[in-house]
């Protein structure tokens, strides 16, 4: 990959630079959409630094998911951030193998990851150390035959149809629409404004002066 | 209809009759006029079954892009409203005939058991649409395949997504089934063991009859890491 590649985002350079060996590559797909890939083990203090850093400030995680390429291949976890002051984009990917698929939730970071690991879990089976809620979000809670966006699961689910019929109606359908998740009985949590604002890089309106203005075409 | 003509028709023959010497009126003083009757003679099953077609309250249970024509067929332009489906229920207790429109996973199936439990007799169920008849293109490990595996299904509308027309006339064909129900049958037709509620209609050798001919989950090939087939290209390999 040549260098001039790297150079053309800001944020892929300064992690080379402070990260040196946990960046294990660099990749430019689809045109200009930089991909970078991360040690697992050192996931979270990346993305923490990519948070709160000022001249980074991603501060909007838009996705959490992961990609099963098959046969074999390590799973990887995606994570697309954007930094809203700086209007950029980043696409990090963590590869786990599949006899390790364990990586540390991201949860204190972005808060918004909560669910996001949550599906990812639930459809590819990577465990996300310290989430505070490790549930299935998608499939039903009792669901036994496995993580269904793997490669190799089959197609129609482990179990026969009729099987699979039985096992639907036997749950009870309270049991996973908890009358507390939908807002009742639960106290809300009011953060005060000055949390978001201390601590962290205020939100500028200012862009870089060192990174191009989006082309307008 | 024509029952009621029939009816009425009998009561106005034998009117003349029976009134012949009274001047005094009493039954011969009908809502029509002098000389027309008071009452009528009809069935009581024709009766129960014309306020049944006819108020008719559907409980939409839309789950996906079926549920657009099936609110598109109460709008204006098609108005189920002119058949007697005037409210849609939102409530199972209140209503008449389940419309299923749309694909049912199997996280939705107990919920779609449960508000058919929970409907009063008499009910009708209307299957709308290819995925809730019969699973349509997703024959994966996640959908019901046909609603009739949990529930009594009347009629099916085909087609991805029916016309309104076309949920209109599986309605219509309702009324028309219920036009032939008896009273005297009524048991037969409407009741429910309690060993049922809450349990599959399909019975396991059913549902897997149901799913052989489209192959079940053991039998399947596909490009996975079960089958290998050929090594999967990642988009990443194409940059040169
Ligand atoms: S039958 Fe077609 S329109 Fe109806 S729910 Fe299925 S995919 Fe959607």
């Amino acid at each position: 990959m040549p260098a001039n590649l790297r150079a053309a985002h800001p944020s892929v350079v300064a992690l080379d630079a402070h990260f040196g060996d946990a960046i294990l590559g660099h990749e430019l797909v689809a045109g200009d959409e930089h991909v970078v890939f991360i040690a697992p083990d050192r996931s979270f203090e990346i993305l923490q630094w990519l948070r709160e850093d000022p001249d980074q400030n991603y501060n909007y995680l838009s996705d959490v998911t992961a990609v099963d390429y098959g046969g074999g291949r390590p799973i990887q976890v995606v994570y697309q951030l954007f930094s809203i002051p700086y209007r950029r984009h980043l696409r990090l990917k963590a590869e786990l193998p599949l006899d390790g698929l364990e990586i540390e939730s991201i949860v204190p970071i972005w808060q918004s990851a909560n669910w996001l690991e949550r599906e990812v879990w639930d459809m590819f089976g990577v465990t996300f150390r310290n989430h505070p809620d490790p549930r299935r979000i998608l499939m039903p809670e009792g669901y036994q035959e496995g993580h269904p966006l793997r490669k190799d699961f089959p197609l129609r689910g482990r179990f026969s149809r009729a099987e699979q019929t039985r096992r639907a109606l036997s749950q009870d359908p309270e049991d996973y629409y908890v009358p507390s998740e939908m807002g009742a009985g639960r106290t809300p949590q009011l953060v005060p404004w000055q949390e978001f604002a201390g601590g962290r890089a205020p939100m500028s309106t200012q862009t870089d002066p060192s990174v191009e203005e989006p082309r307008k075409s | 209809m024509s029952d009621v003509i029939r009816s009425t028709g009998a009561g106005a023959d034998a009117a003349p009759a029976s009134g012949e010497g009274s001047e005094s009126g009493g039954l011969m003083r009908g809502i029509f006029g002098e000389g027309s009757p008071t009452f009528l003679t009809t069935r009581v099953d024709f009766v129960v079954n014309w306020a049944r077609r006819n108020s008719l309250w559907p409980m939409p249970f839309g789950t996906a892009c079926c549920a657009i024509e099936m609110m598109a067929s109460a709008a204006s332009k098609n108005d189920l409203a002119r058949f007697g489906m005037e409210r849609m229920s939102f409530s199972p207790r209140q209503a008449d005939v389940l419309i299923c429109a749309g694909r049912v996973p199997y996280k939705l199936a107990p919920v779609l058991r449960r508000i058919w439990d929970q409907m009063p007799q008499p009910k009708w169920s209307v299957s709308m649409g290819a995925c809730a008849s019969s699973g349509g293109v997703f024959d994966v490990y996640s959908m019901v395949q046909g609603i009739d595996t949990i529930i009594p299904v009347d009629v099916y509308v085909p087609g991805c997504p029916p016309r309104p027309e076309a949920l209109i006339y599986g309605l219509m064909m309702i009324q028309e089934k219920i036009r032939g129900e008896t009273l005297s049958r009524h048991h037969e037709h409407r009741s429910e063991p309690a060993a049922d509620v809450g349990r599959p209609r399909a019975s396991a050798v059913e549902v897997a009859a149901l799913s052989l001919p489209f192959g079940n989950s053991t039998r399947q090939n596909r490009a996975s890491g079960l089958v290998q087939t050929m090594p999967t290209e990642r988009p990443g390999d194409r940059i040169p």
